[in-house]
């Protein structure tokens, strides 16, 4: 429990510090807001409100790539993943530390990018806040379990921002999935839809549990 | 041994494919059946194998479980390419159109990607004992998102055209044993294929090991 907290404030502080992961995602995503503007047929604002709800997850999921490609990066400056590695603790707190650090980057990054499809596309996102946040929550938690997991080995391989993309893309595929179903539904009608949020606790649990066990597999020194 | 077995039980198949009756609605394209769904089955075994042998690589940490997981993923993905080139050909003659989005062509297509994946994951990494744990790794995750997949493409609607499971009886009479016949065929060739690629990985370590040790 001490290793997850030590790993989860180290990662905080030093994108507090740093700010640069942070940044550069919530830059990302908002560029991309731009280039859906450019790259969606001109209508009128229904159509573009009826597709806000998916373009927002793809631009969180790219964001996250980026940020997720960093987190471990990061790390291996001054060999710091060894000494990770090394440390003679269970490898599965650390890999909680790691992905609640990257969870939590991931909804900042969410949330502002949320106001921005809210401001550019007429998305309803402050109308039912506290759906929304379930449904942001949720979706963020399977994509930063699955990153983090593959995140640590993609770092250790050739192309490793390529690699990351090619691993996690299809993986996630359910949880974009349901998340985008959710958030439409909540959009439309107000309303959380049982069956999306259902299958994204199950992912949730799923890659949660198996990027728990894996880690320490992934990990080396 | 295996490769007479295949030689034996492909003939058998195409002898009874050629002679099961024509579909009276669908004419002789409904034969494809007898290839499709039977590569189908060998591929889902061969990518059931590699998650399989990857989760025992990591317990045991034998290098040869590492190597099966390798020749199931690649004869899997040539399986797999057999089917969605199969599919989309049935598709355009019978129900008009290449590419459905129907479930399980969605859940067969996102696994090709998954195990291609894979075999790039394996050829991008560096040493073979961090390559063989990473692989397994992701085998097994990557099978875990099968049934997540199959629940995601639920929730869109569930445009199923795909016929229903065998077991209820869609298959006209003297279609039964072409069938059953395809997937045995198919799943002993997977392991004769499986076979043989694992023996020359198991040579290709040999080899590697002896040029390791230098000159004798």
């Amino acid at each position: 429990m001490n290793v997850l907290l030590a790993v989860l404030w180290k990662d905080l502080l030093s994108e507090w510090r740093s700010r640069d992961r942070v940044v550069s995602m919530l830059l990302f995503s908002l560029l991309v807001v731009v280039i859906f503007h450019f790259a969606l047929p001109p209508g009128p604002p229904a159509q573009a409100q009826a597709l806000a709800p998916g373009l927002l997850w793809v631009a969180t999921l790219f964001a996250a790539l980026l940020g997720l490609n960093r987190a471990f990066a990061l790390e291996l400056e001054n060999d710091a993943l060894s000494g990770l590695a090394l440390a003679p603790v269970d490898r599965g707190w650390i890999f909680l530390g790691k992905a609640i650090a990257n969870f939590v980057l991931i909804v900042v990054v969410q949330v502002v990018t949320a106001g921005a499809f809210g401001l550019a596309f007429g998305a309803p996102v402050l109308a039912h806040p506290v759906g929304f946040a379930l449904v942001l929550g949720l979706g963020s938690a399977g994509i930063s379990a699955a990153g983090t997991l593959f995140g640590a080995v993609a770092v250790r391989t050739r192309f490793r921002e390529l690699v990351l993309a090619l691993l996690l893309l299809p993986l996630l595929v359910p949880v974009l999935a349901a998340a985008t179903r959710a958030t439409t539904v909540l959009f439309e009608t107000g309303d959380l839809d049982p069956a999306p949020l259902r299958l994204l606790a199950v992912a949730d649990a799923v890659f949660w549990i198996s990027s728990y066990l894996l880690f320490e597999y992934v990990l080396d020194e | 041994m295996l490769a007479l077995a295949v030689a034996l039980t492909g003939a058998v198949w195409a002898l009874l494919v050629v002679m099961a009756p024509m579909d009276a609605m669908q004419g002789p394209i409904q034969k494809i059946l007898y290839v499709h769904v039977p590569t189908a089955f060998a591929a889902y075994a061969a990518f059931a194998t590699t998650a399989v042998a990857g989760a025992f690589y990591l317990w045991r940490e034998d290098e040869a479980f590492d190597r099966l997981a390798l020749s199931a993923a690649e004869v899997g993905v040539v399986l797999c390419t057999l089917v969605l080139v199969t599919g989309p050909i049935w598709a355009k003659g019978t129900w008009g159109r290449w590419w459905s989005w129907d479930p399980r062509l969605t859940v067969t297509l996102l696994l090709w990607f998954i195990y291609l994946a894979y075999i790039l994951l394996r050829s991008f990494t560096e040493g073979s004992e961090r390559t063989a744990r990473f692989a397994a790794v992701y085998g097994i995750v990557g099978l875990l998102a099968v049934p997540l997949n199959y629940l995601a493409i639920d929730l869109f609607g569930g445009r199923a055209i795909h016929p229903e499971n065998l077991s209820r009886g869609s298959l006209g009479e003297g279609m039964g044993a072409p069938f059953a016949a395809g997937i045995v065929a198919a799943l002993v060739a997977f392991a004769y294929l499986t076979c043989l690629r694992f023996q020359l990985e198991g040579l290709r370590a040999l080899a590697a090991r002896r040029a390791s040790l230098g000159p004798p």
